[in-house]
Parts: structure tokens; C-alpha cells; sequence
């Protein structure tokens, strides 16, 4: 039908026809697959929620004298240090360090407070202070040896006095995800924030029919090497994220039951827009990190467009009990993104109301954004170097919903 | 007219049908938003208060009369339009559904005439953008 090459000639000419995925869905409604099809080049998707498996890599550039960085904080969050003199490794689920007797660290945290008042702090909210541009205090203890004979190092950088700062997120962009609700008789406090006890709430964190890989089932667009937005800059599709569980029980329709693929994800931070990665903190949780990422699926042939078609009632998610505290949680079936959305879900012949935890008003902010580089011509497609394997299993780490029976 | 407003009990007040003698003697409606009331401990009600602007005078002066503190600077929650993802986790918690999502837009809707200023919303927000003015 086209070629990669061929869009790309087209989106440097200006003259790519392209579609967010939610204007596409209805052009699919309104003439079809088919006609479709040989309208559109490029469609975009995009999302915008927490992702905490993100961090960034950071170096500092060599002090005089210089140093061999064995432990660092940066704003009172611990980085890692365990590879050359002043290379780092900053989480964005690492909290805030208390209590190691330490004043600087409690000034660390005191000046963290003051420039954001109210909030905890954490890795997600140091990276994106980076990227807004905002001066951070970093403080580090070195292995005093012939080749770095320094000891020691307080100093405030920011995204322009340090060499590389990069995002390198090892799981990101989950392809489907879980409901969560809390049967129990307590509140709970998690990663998809609180879980009011008796059923109180129940909260999805995918935004369903819009999400890039929801569209790209079996991942036969993206790849590794895939163009991708991430965080406002350009970013790129390293490898298959950690937890990548294509064989997920799946739809006829390809699409999976429960948490699917994952990717890991590569992209320059300094090029990044505070606006689209955001700090955040879940109460009794933890911090973490809001990312936009946006997908672009190039319109190979007949079959992309039928994927990406795909409707919120054509998908669905496991409604997982967080109130029992093992790996394997009991479930209460499967609801369908229209029901989520919808705003209230029947659990047990109860109605429980449902809330995202992605930001929908945001993801198709990404996709419109990605859409006017690519019309514009600042943004090309690349074709993928390799695949992401669609044959990885999942050792006992996590299988909710693996024993859900469709039938 | 309505009002909403807080009314502290002294603890020798806390025996007495406030909300029943608004109703039979000033014709006022008195909306319960919150209430904090115990034997002998003094006692909080914010309520909204609704009636003839007149009657609703006489009720205030009544209440003042009778040692019931009325204070109008009612808390509020305020959201941060800036920090505000609309990620809409905070619309969970939301007891009175103060707090939705458009259907169609996705973004935060916040009816400040719905809530009860019951701050669950607060600690739930992961960005921080939800704070009371007091």
C-alpha cells in the first residue's frame, strides 16, 4: 500500500494526510476500513499517565579535582552511582531520603519544600524540576583513589551545566492495564492512589481505546528504533520494557486482557517540555512521574486501519481486589473501557464508580501535538532495527487476570 | 436566599433542635453539609442556610442570641489550574460528585456548590493541585 520511505517523502513535502486516533475511529465509521485506508499515511496515538519505571541518566561533567561519585542526592533523593566517576542513575519512584542524621540532607529537603511547598518530593519531581529548568541542589560522597582524589562535592546544577541528561525508562507505555478496587474493610493506599474500602471507587489507569499499543496489538508497527514523542522532545523505542508479557490472554479482536507489552524508552531530557512530565505523589504510596507519550502507527496496509478501529467497548480490563495483599489478587471478571468510562461499573450487582488515573484530556493533547510535527514536517518515521519479541512468558512475578477463562 | 455558614455550638447548646426551631420559627431551610456534634463537647455545623433575606437575618441574630458562633468565611477547595492534569483520580473520592470529568472533554469540572469541603480530594491528587483557603 505505502512504504515508510514513501510517507516520509510525503511529510517532508508537507502533504502527509494525518489523523489522531480518535478523528481516525470516526473516519473508519463514517467510509470505512477500506477507503480509509487510502486516505490517511499517519495515525497518532498518544497517552499521558504515571509512569513510575522511568528515570533518568545523568553526568555532571568532571570537578577540578575530580571525583569517583559513590553515593549522590540530589534534592534529598538518592541516585546511583555504581558506574563511571560522575555518571547517575535517578529514579522516579525514589523517595525522599529522611533521617540519616545528616543536616545537609535535611537542607536538601528543606529547599526542595520551600520552591514546591506541600508536596513529598521523589525522583519524578527532581527530573521534572530538570526539565522545567529549575536549579537542584546535588550532594556527593566519593571514593577517594590515585585517578579521582577528590572526597566529597555539594553543588547546584541544572539542565544546562550538566553534559548528558537523558530519560531512559525501563518500563513504560503498558499495553492495557488493571482496574483496581479494594473489597476489603479498610482504605487503601496504592499506586493507583486511594481504594476507598466496601467498593467504594474503582480506578483505571489506561485510557483505553486511545492508548498507542492497544491500536498496534501485536506490535507489528512499533519496534525497536520507533520515532516516538516522549515527554515533549523526541525519544525513541529502546527495547521490550521489564514485565513485557505479550502472550496475555487476548480478544479476537488481538487486543490483551489485562497488561500486556511493555516498552522501554529512550529520549533526551534537555529537549523536553515540563509540561508533559510532570512529578507526582501517591499518598501513602510514594512518588512517581506523569509522562505524554505519543506513538506514531504509519498506515502500512488495510489491517492497521482495522486495528486501530478498535472502540472502547471492543476492550477490556480485569477488575482486580487490592485488598488481598498477595501477587495474585482475586478478580471480579472483565469490564470494557466504554463501561469505565461511562463513569460507574456493576461489580457484584453493586454500581461502583470508576475514575482514570491517566489523563485522557492530556493523551489527546499528545496526539494532536504529535499530529502538527508530523504535518509540519519536523517529524519523521523511522522503520523499527528489530522487532519487540511477541514469545516472552511471564515468571512468577505477576499474572493478574492469566486465570480469567473467556468462555 | 441561601447562605452557608458555620455555626459553633457552646456545649450547653448542643441539647438544642437548631435546625427545627430555624425551620418553625424563621421558615429557614437549614442544608446539613457537615456536621460535628457530641454530648457535652462543643459542637460545629456548617450548613446552608436558605430563606426570605429577612428571615434568614432574624434567624442569624436569633442564633447569636442563643451563644451559637456564626462564621460566613466558610473553607473551600481551590484547584490549581496549572498543576491540574485531569487525570480525574480525585472524582473517585468525591462523595457529592463536586468533582467530575466532562464526558465529552475529559477535563475537571469542580460545581463548588456541591461540595462539602470533606477534602478527600486533597491527599488524593498526585500533582498536589487541590488545597483549602484555609
Amino acid at each position: 500500500m505505502r512504504t515508510i520511505a514513501e510517507i516520509n517523502e510525503k511529510i517532508l513535502q508537507k502533504k502527509a494526510v494525518v489523523y489522531t486516533i480518535e478523528a481516525l475511529k470516526a473516519r473508519v465509521q463514517e467510509v470505512g476500513v477500506t477507503q480509509t485506508a487510502q486516505e490517511v499515511d499517519v495515525i497518532t496515538t498518544g497517552t499521558f499517565e504515571p509512569m513510575e519505571s522511568s528515570g533518568a541518566v545523568l553526568n555532571l561533567g568532571h570537578t577540578d579535582p575530580p571525583i569517583k561519585i559513590r553515593h549522590c542526592w540530589i534534592d534529598g533523593v538518592p541516585a546511583y552511582a555504581g558506574f563511571g566517576a560522575v555518571d547517575l542513575y535517578l529514579g522516579a519512584s525514589q523517595t525522599v531520603e529522611y533521617g540519616s542524621g545528616e543536616v545537609a540532607e535535611f537542607d536538601d529537603l528543606r529547599d526542595a519544600r520551600l520552591r514546591s511547598p506541600g508536596r513529598e518530593g521523589g525522583g519524578g519531581y527532581v527530573i521534572a524540576d530538570l526539565i522545567a529548568g529549575k536549579p537542584v541542589k546535588l550532594r556527593a560522597i566519593g571514593q577517594v583513589t590515585d585517578c579521582y582524589p577528590r572526597a566529597s562535592i555539594e553543588t547546584t546544577i541544572t539542565r544546562d551545566t550538566i553534559n548528558q541528561f537523558y530519560l531512559f525508562n525501563p518500563r513504560n507505555l503498558y499495553q492495557n492495564f488493571i482496574v483496581g478496587v479494594n473489597g476489603g474493610d479498610r482504605p487503601l493506599f496504592t499506586y493507583l492512589g486511594p481504594l476507598q474500602p466496601r467498593l467504594g471507587n474503582a480506578v483505571y489507569s489506561n485510557p483505553g481505546a486511545i492508548s498507542p499499543l492497544l491500536n498496534d496489538p501485536d506490535l507489528s508497527l512499533v519496534g525497536i528504533g520507533t520515532r516516538i514523542f516522549l515527554g515533549g522532545g523526541v525519544g525513541y523505542v529502546a527495547w521490550e520494557g521489564t514485565q513485557h508479557f505479550p502472550l496475555q490472554k487476548r480478544l479476537p479482536n488481538r487486543t490483551p486482557i489485562g497488561p500486556a507489552a511493555t516498552l522501554a524508552l529512550i529520549g533526551d531530557a534537555k529537549q523536553m517540555d515540563a509540561r508533559w512530565v510532570r512529578g507526582c505523589y501517591f499518598k501513602s504510596y510514594g512518588p512517581s512521574i506523569m509522562l505524554g507519550v505519543g506513538v506514531p502507527l504509519p498506515v502500512l496496509s488495510e489491517s492497521v486501519i482495522l486495528h486501530c478501529s478498535v472502540q472502547d467497548q471492543d476492550l477490556v480490563a480485569p477488575v482486580v481486589d487490592f485488598s488481598i495483599p498477595r501477587r495474585v489478587r482475586p478478580t471480579f471478571g472483565l469490564v470494557s473501557y466504554a463501561q469505565l468510562k461511562s463513569g460507574r461499573i456493576m461489580i457484584d450487582g453493586r454500581s461502583v464508580r470508576t475514575a482514570p488515573l491517566s489523563s485522557i484530556y492530556l493523551s489527546r493533547k499528545v496526539a494532536e501535538t504529535l499530529k502538527q510535527w508530523i504535518e509540519a514536517g519536523e517529524f519523521t518515521l523511522t522503520e523499527p532495527v528489530a522487532p519487540i519479541p511477541s514469545d516472552r512468558t511471564f515468571l512468577a512475578q505477576d499474572r493478574w487476570g492469566a486465570q480469567l477463562n473467556l468462555e | 436566599m441561601k447562605k452557608r455558614v458555620t455555626l459553633t455550638f457552646p456545649k450547653r447548646s448542643v441539647h438544642m433542635p437548631v435546625t427545627y426551631l430555624l425551620a418553625k420559627d424563621f421558615n429557614v431551610a437549614a442544608n446539613i453539609i457537615r456536621a460535628q456534634v457530641a454530648p457535652n463537647q462543643i459542637g460545629t455545623l456548617v450548613v446552608e442556610l436558605s430563606g426570605d433575606i429577612d428571615q434568614l437575618d432574624a434567624a442569624m441574630d436569633w442564633l447569636r442570641s442563643q451563644d451559637i458562633g456564626i462564621s460566613t468565611a466558610s473553607r473551600e477547595i481551590l484547584i490549581d489550574e496549572e498543576a491540574c492534569v485531569h487525570c480525574g483520580l480525585c472524582t473517585g473520592v468525591c462523595p457529592t460528585e463536586a468533582l467530575s470529568l466532562d464526558p465529552q472533554t475529559f477535563k475537571l469540572v469542580f460545581r463548588r456548590s456541591r461540595c462539602i469541603v470533606c477534602e478527600q480530594c486533597v491527599p488524593t491528587c498526585p500533582v498536589q493541585a487541590i488545597s483549602t483557603n484555609l
